[in-house]
């Protein structure tokens, strides 16, 4: 494999073959015969609402005859480009300098992005914005990271993820509004508690295996957030809990008084403190779930979760007690998400079901996806470019969804395994050896 | 071949099992001493596969026993029963692909007790056995050729230092000479460490040359008995499954 790296199995298919121009213009017009049902409605017809409540539509077909023949014109060109790269051939030579070089960039990427991560309250301290954002995109770190447990690693499709945020989160705003626990002592509470919810999951659903797995959990995710919604005495219902206090640093509250930080400090006080320590709070603990999670990998029992999801029965046969491995996996991934719902609370300072609906597990399990199955640094990433992303994208309103659609399709197509599909190994000998998995197939022999 | 203890190792009892209302083991019996190669050969659909995995409770006995070491293990849990030291390489070898086969090896070692020392050696006996795997140590195992794939299977299983090895068609899908270095592999573990094997084929003619004794089943009954030798020679195993023709 020295320097040969096989190019996608779609190109060496497109070279076989040599379509002539009747075939490019049969499949543009097929293109835009599709492009013309759906956008006939969604461009072509405009409603409003007029000045007396009642429906108002007017046509706009001058933008739809354009959208179509865009998708008309760039189909034919897609296809043109696809004629021209085909017979280039299945085998690309890299040079084995340039393959080193990027061998060396994956590498540092890691390191890098971690020690740029640990700067950004220094260097955009004055940018309250980019700091939340650096927050939110954070707790979608170790949301994805504890999510991967339980999907990337174990294998068990989990819809309903956000369950255990919100236990997490509710039982730090319950802990702390009725009982006026500290945050501290709440933080451990949460995850336990999450954790137990988790095995309460794993139990019903220990002989389910992906689709039914993933209906199970959905489900499990709703009846959570209805059980929030309706259970008033106890969590507010619709209203959800205020108040919830703001951490503070190990007893030192991060307020203006005479006994917060600030003053003990002798520094002025500034509302900014608060914020870059929620930023630390959020990254120790996510660096804490990542830390867990590669100790546990190397450990029978993360091994154990990676041949589960392999082969259930193999395990089986050499000696793996599939209901208590599936279980902890079920355990491991619902605490960090506890954890996780115990900062969103502080952070918060309020919440409520809203924030936890199944939009929120559907975007977690996208990191998780996106980013490569079990690849850590591809679970980072992808939160990175989800919610930084979606974020960068504002400007567009309400292309937005469109774009990330888009995104999110090219990214399927063009990386089917994730940002980071490559798995790395957990045993090693002499040396270490890693394979892309672009070069494999899961063969069988 | 050794001389049968009082107690064998592995002892059935007129064992049934089903697959819902399809009884596949209609009360077999069979037993195998330590030290011994016992081949079970039959044809497609005999039972032979139900056998070995209804000794590890999947699919569970209807009736009869299952005793191990003089101990019932009918009714215990699949993952105690590998504990027991009993190792089976499946059918269709079922190593984990997206795993390396350094990994897979771990894995047979990971649910028994051993120290960190028997592992080591546990790996050095599978790659001295198995000098390809040594190569391919770093490798993903579903990026192994089907021949190394078996030796993985195998190597996986030898990894808990099993008393009892069974093995599910080894040669199926192999290259004759591949298939000729694995059988050659079960012998030298015998001989050299006494290891007791169970071995599942259709390929009788290479099962019963390794093999001390052997079991023809058909239809889910065992209907002959014998040392390998002996079985060769039977005039209906050379009809039914040496010289192509069809058991009567």
């Amino acid at each position: 494999m020295a320097g040969v790296t096989a190019a996608p199995a779609s190109r060496s298919s497109a070279a076989s073959y040599a379509p002539g121009a009747a075939f490019i213009f049969k499949k543009a017009l097929i293109s835009a015969l599709v492009a013309l049902v759906l956008f006939s409605l969604m461009i072509g017809v405009r409603t409003d609402a007029g000045p007396d409540g009642q429906l108002t539509y007017w046509t706009r077909f001058g933008d739809l005859a354009a959208m179509v023949a865009t998708v008309f014109g760039g189909s034919i060109v897609v296809e043109l480009l696809r004629q021209w790269w085909g017979p280039v051939g299945t085998v690309r030579i890299v040079p084995p300098s340039v393959q080193s070089g990027l061998a060396v960039a994956r590498r540092a990427i890691a390191p890098l992005l971690l020690v740029f991560t640990f700067l950004v309250p220094v260097i955009f301290y004055n940018e309250r914005y980019i700091l939340d954002l650096g927050i939110l995109v954070l707790t979608y770190v170790m949301l994805g990271w504890g999510l991967n447990v339980v999907v990337g690693l174990a294998g068990l499709l989990d819809l309903g993820y956000v369950a255990f945020y919100a236990v997490g989160a509710y039982s730090y705003a319950l802990l702390a509004t009725n009982f006026g626990f500290s945050f501290w002592i709440c933080l451990p509470l949460a995850g336990i508690l999450a954790a137990f919810c988790g095995v309460l999951l794993g139990f019903p659903v220990l002989r389910l295996r992906g689709d039914y797995l993933a209906i199970v959990t959905l489900a499990f995710g709703e009846i959570i957030r209805l059980v929030i919604i309706n259970w008033q005495s106890l969590t507010g219902g619709p209203n959800g809990v205020t108040g919830i206090p703001r951490p503070t640093l190990f007893g030192i509250p991060l307020t203006p008084g005479d006994d917060g930080l600030a003053a003990m400090l002798g520094i002025e006080f500034s509302t900014t403190h608060r914020i870059v320590f929620l930023f630390y709070l959020i990254l120790a603990l996510a660096l804490l779930t990542n830390w867990v999670t590669i100790r546990l990998r190397r450990l029978p029992i993360g091994r154990a979760w990676e041949a589960l999801r392999e082969d259930e029965v193999a395990c089986r046969a050499l000696g793996i007690n599939t209901t208590t491995t599936k279980l902890t996996a079920f355990a491991t991934g619902a605490m960090f998400g506890g954890l996780a719902g115990a900062f969103f609370a502080t952070r918060q300072g309020f919440i409520s079901p809203e924030s936890f609906t199944f939009h929120e597990s559907a975007l977690v399990l996208a990191i998780v996806v996106l980013g490569g199955m079990g690849s850590q640094l591809g679970v980072a990433l992808a939160a990175l470019v989800m919610i930084g992303g979606f974020e960068l994208f504002r400007g567009l309103e309400q292309f937005r969804m469109l774009v990330f659609g888009l995104a999110m399709v090219l990214l399927m197509i063009w990386r089917p395994r994730g940002l980071i599909g490559h798995r790395a190994p957990t045993v090693f000998l002499h040396h270490n050896q890693a394979i892309s998995s672009d070069l494999v197939k899961e063969g069988h022999g | 071949m050794t001389a049968p203890s009082a107690t064998p190792l592995l002892a059935i009892r007129s064992l049934r099992a089903a697959y819902g209302k399809i009884e596949a083991l209609k009360g077999v019996d069979l037993a195998i001493n330590a030290g011994e190669i016992v081949a079970l050969i039959g044809a497609n659909g005999a039972g032979k596969s139900t056998l070995m995995m209804t000794v590890f409770g999947r699919p569970r006995a209807r009736a009869g026993q299952i005793l191990f070491d003089g101990n019932d293990i009918t009714e215990v849990p699949t993952h105690e029963i590998a504990r027991m030291r009993i190792a089976q390489s499946p059918e269709g070898r079922r190593i984990f692909p997206r795993m390396s086969v350094a990994e897979n090896l771990q894995m047979g070692a990971d649910a028994t007790d051993c120290s960190e020392s028997e592992r080591a050696a546990g790996l050095e006996r599978v790659t001295a056995l198995f000098p390809r795997l040594k190569e391919r140590m770093m490798q993903r195992g579903g990026t192994l050729s089907g021949g190394e794939q078996q030796m993985l299977a195998i190597g996986r299983a030898l990894m808990s230092r099993p008393r009892l090895l069974m093995l599910d068609e080894p040669s199926l899908g192999l290259a004759p000479l591949i298939a000729r270095q694995i059988f050659e592999a079960i012998r030298t573990l015998n001989r050299q460490d006494g290891l007791t094997v169970l071995i599942v084929e259709q390929n009788a003619n290479h099962a019963l040359r390794l093999a001390h004794r052997g079991y023809v089943m058909v239809n889910g009954l065992i209907t002959l008995e014998g040392t390998g030798a002996d079985l060769l020679q039977r005039p209906e195993i050379r009809a039914a499954y040496l010289e192509g023709g069809r058991h009567a």
